[in-house]
């Protein structure tokens, strides 16, 4: 019984390494290139695990020519003014869907689930045109129509934080003679928080994460997010990969602190998704 | 006891419809009209959704105004009187048809007898300029016909076209590839995604060394922008310096390293590793928590009946997962369904478009190609398929999905 169970746990403590390994891999790999000379990695030092002669070249490129400084301040700008209007906008909705009787409610909840089932390039065409007509094109304005993705979403997870806080509390609250809002504001708030907190990480790393809709409405360089600026590193012809891993080092460091101080709000975040009951 | 929402209550929807009306109802309302028009931006009879016939009139007197001037200059190169007759006719004409819209700026609406009018001076004016040109040596012998024709192309015929779109998408070979490759990706990376990060979260829930950390670390692909990942790999994919190209050669699963993202089936390949990678563990972290949620009394119950594990895999883990299995895979399937950045900067669609899932082949035509028209069909094909595939699901899974709210 011992043995077995020994053997177990060295099959087990093999697996976690091995599934460690590959995750972690890409990453090792990329920073470890990130260090080489244009020389190293188009050579025969291609596939060596120590650079040959470290360099910090690559970084003082990408930083100071190559705008990716002004790709991460972008992403900054666009993905903190989606977290907070969506939470705003989010919570309001989800207060109703949850607190309220109305008609029309399973509609609502329909569409908002739907929407967020939708394929994103439908929504391109017809945005692009309208930002053409309004002159929005190539601006922050393309944070609106991030509402698409990240705010059904966001209602999603507060609605189910929402449905877990007692009603008791709130019917007290109004005996004791507050407001709709302000029971909104001082009892259920607080409440929330956790879940409000939650919903805005989510929120946050979806709207750092998005591609198509920046690709398509800010072609314009200066307003290139994080992903697309990425993306433009990688032109048809020639593709300096020391530059390239330099870059994706330098910006998975944002997201990974998120992850690292955030962890136990992001999984709760995901799991309230869809299959905590 | 909940409240009945009050007309001033509506204020907390409000917001929400606005943003979810403007940016997502609308847009496919717009998108399905723009499947039936021949829309492209490019081409100027077609930059619009022109139900009826429509008229440039900024090109249409600009022109008049050079045919006459070209014609009047031409009476010096004609000698017999009968022609010199015809051109103060047509001139004539000319001056009389394009009086109306001297001062009419843009693109507006035509009756049919002002288009007519319209047709008709072009006809006449050609004819003469056909008849002279045949005759003598004119001066603008080069230029005169094609500033003719400019006065047909004022005249922008209607380029609605109703469901032929939807007619040529049917027998358009490029997306049935299109189609089959994003059918393809989805079955082959979601299955694959499902058996290991099941696997992966019966490991973690039986708590022994290391969760902690797995968890975090499964965390960090989920987390990266997409893009990113795609860069990442792409590097590793790469002919010369990639180092998962080197090892795969090596091994003996590719011939040379560089046909892994130069063959259609190797770039396929290397896509769904990379989906693989980045999305398991966000797989095995829904399903955690769905694994979580089983009493560990069913399994000593089962064990006592004398249940062997994979017994009890089949008869308790299993049934008891489906509302999270089926989930996951929804949220899974759609998003591979839609898979658009890992494709467009790992491989572009490439080799030969034999990565080129919807989404690709349709931002091509939309933005590639300005063809908004076209490409709007292929969306609204994708858009039916997504449906279908919600639909599907939300059956399989019964109401619960809506139910808890």
């Amino acid at each position: 019984m011992k043995a077995t169970k020994k053997r177990r746990w060295i099959i087990f403590a093999a697996f976690v390494i091995v599934y460690l390994f590959i995750m972690i891999f890409p990453f090792l790999w990329i920073f470890i290139t990130s260090f080489k000379t244009s020389g190293e990695i188009f050579g025969t030092g291609a596939f060596r695990a120590i650079p040959e002669d470290p360099t910090f070249g690559n970084y003082v490129t990408v930083l100071f020519e190559k705008g990716i400084l002004k790709a991460i301040a972008n992403s900054f700008i666009v993905a903190t003014t989606t977290t907070i209007y969506v939470i705003i906008v989010a919570t309001l909705c989800a207060y109703a869907i949850s607190r309220f009787r109305f008609r029309g409610k399973s509609i609502l909840l329909g569409i908002i689930l739907a929407v967020s089932m939708f394929p994103q390039m439908i929504i391109t065409g017809p945005v692009y045109n309208l930002f053409y007509k309004l002159d929005l094109l190539n601006s922050y304005a393309v944070v609106l129509p991030y509402s698409t993705i990240t705010l059904p979403m966001g209602v999603w997870i507060l609605v189910t934080h929402f449905n877990q806080i007692p009603l008791a509390l709130e019917e007290s609250a109004e005996i004791d003679g507050a407001t709709r809002f302000q029971t909104l504001y001082k009892i259920v708030f607080p409440l929330a928080a956790p879940g409000v907190f939650t919903t805005a990480i989510i929120t946050f790393i979806a709207a750092w994460n998005e591609f198509l809709l920046t690709i398509t409405l800010n072609t314009n360089a200066a307003y290139h997010t994080v992903p697309v600026a990425i993306s433009f590193l990688r032109t048809q012809f020639s593709i300096l990969w020391g530059e390239v891993a330099a870059a994706t080092a330098i910006v998975t460091i944002p997201t990974l602190i998120i992850v690292l101080i955030f962890q136990k709000q992001i999984i709760s975040g995901l799991t309230t998704g869809g299959v905590k009951e | 006891m909940k409240h009945k929402l009050g007309f001033s209550g509506w204020f907390y929807l409000l917001p929400t419809l606005i943003l979810i009306g403007i940016f997502s109802i609308w847009p496919v309302f717009q998108s399905i009209t723009y499947t039936m028009f021949d829309y492209k931006l490019n081409d100027q009879q077609k930059a619009g959704l022109y139900v009826n016939d429509r008229f440039n009139t900024d090109l249409f007197n600009e022109t008049t105004l050079y045919v006459g001037m070209f014609l009047e200059e031409e009476l010096a190169s004609v000698s017999e009187q009968a022609d010199k007759d015809l051109i103060r006719d047509t001139l004539t004409n000319l001056k009389e048809s394009a009086a109306p819209y001297a001062s009419q700026e843009g693109i507006i609406k035509l009756s049919s007898s002002e288009a007519k009018g319209i047709q008709a001076l072009y006809t006449t004016t050609k004819k003469t300029i056909d008849t002279l040109s045949q005759k003598y040596t004119l001066t603008h012998a080069e230029n005169l016909p094609l500033l003719v024709e400019d006065i047909n192309n004022s005249m922008i015929p209607s380029n609605f076209i109703g469901l032929k779109a939807y007619k040529e998408v049917l027998s358009d070979e490029r997306m049935h590839i299109a189609l089959w490759n994003t059918i393809l990706f989805t079955l082959v990376s979601v299955s694959i995604e499902l058996v290991l990060g099941l696997g992966l979260a019966m490991i973690l829930n039986k708590a022994m060394v290391g969760k902690g950390i797995v968890r975090t670390t499964s965390l960090i692909p989920w987390a990266i922008p997409t893009a990113v990942a795609a860069l990442m790999w792409s590097y590793l994919y790469d002919g010369s310096s990639g180092i998962v190209a080197h090892f795969f050669e090596n091994v003996g699963l590719i011939s040379q390293s560089q046909d892994l993202l130069l063959s259609g089936s190797g770039a396929m390949v290397s896509t769904i590793i990379a989906d693989v990678w980045k999305t398991t563990p966000y797989m095995a972290l829904l399903l955690l928590a769905g694994l979580q949620n089983i009493p560990k009394a069913l399994y000593e119950a089962a064990a006592i009946d004398g249940a062997s594990r994979i017994k009890s895999f089949f008869q308790v883990t299993l049934p008891l997962l489906k509302s999270s299995i089926l989930v996951a895979l929804l949220f899974r399937t759609l998003d591979a369904f839609r898979v658009f950045d890992l494709i467009y900067v790992l491989t572009g669609g490439g080799p030969g478009g034999a990565t080129e899932t919807m989404s690709i082949y349709a931002y091509k035509l939309m933005f590639g190609q300005t063809n908004f028209g076209y490409g709007s069909v292929i969306v609204m094909v994708m858009f039916v398929c997504v449906a279908l595939i919600a639909i599907i699901f939300v059956r399989l899974l019964g109401t619960n999905l809506l139910d808890r709210n």
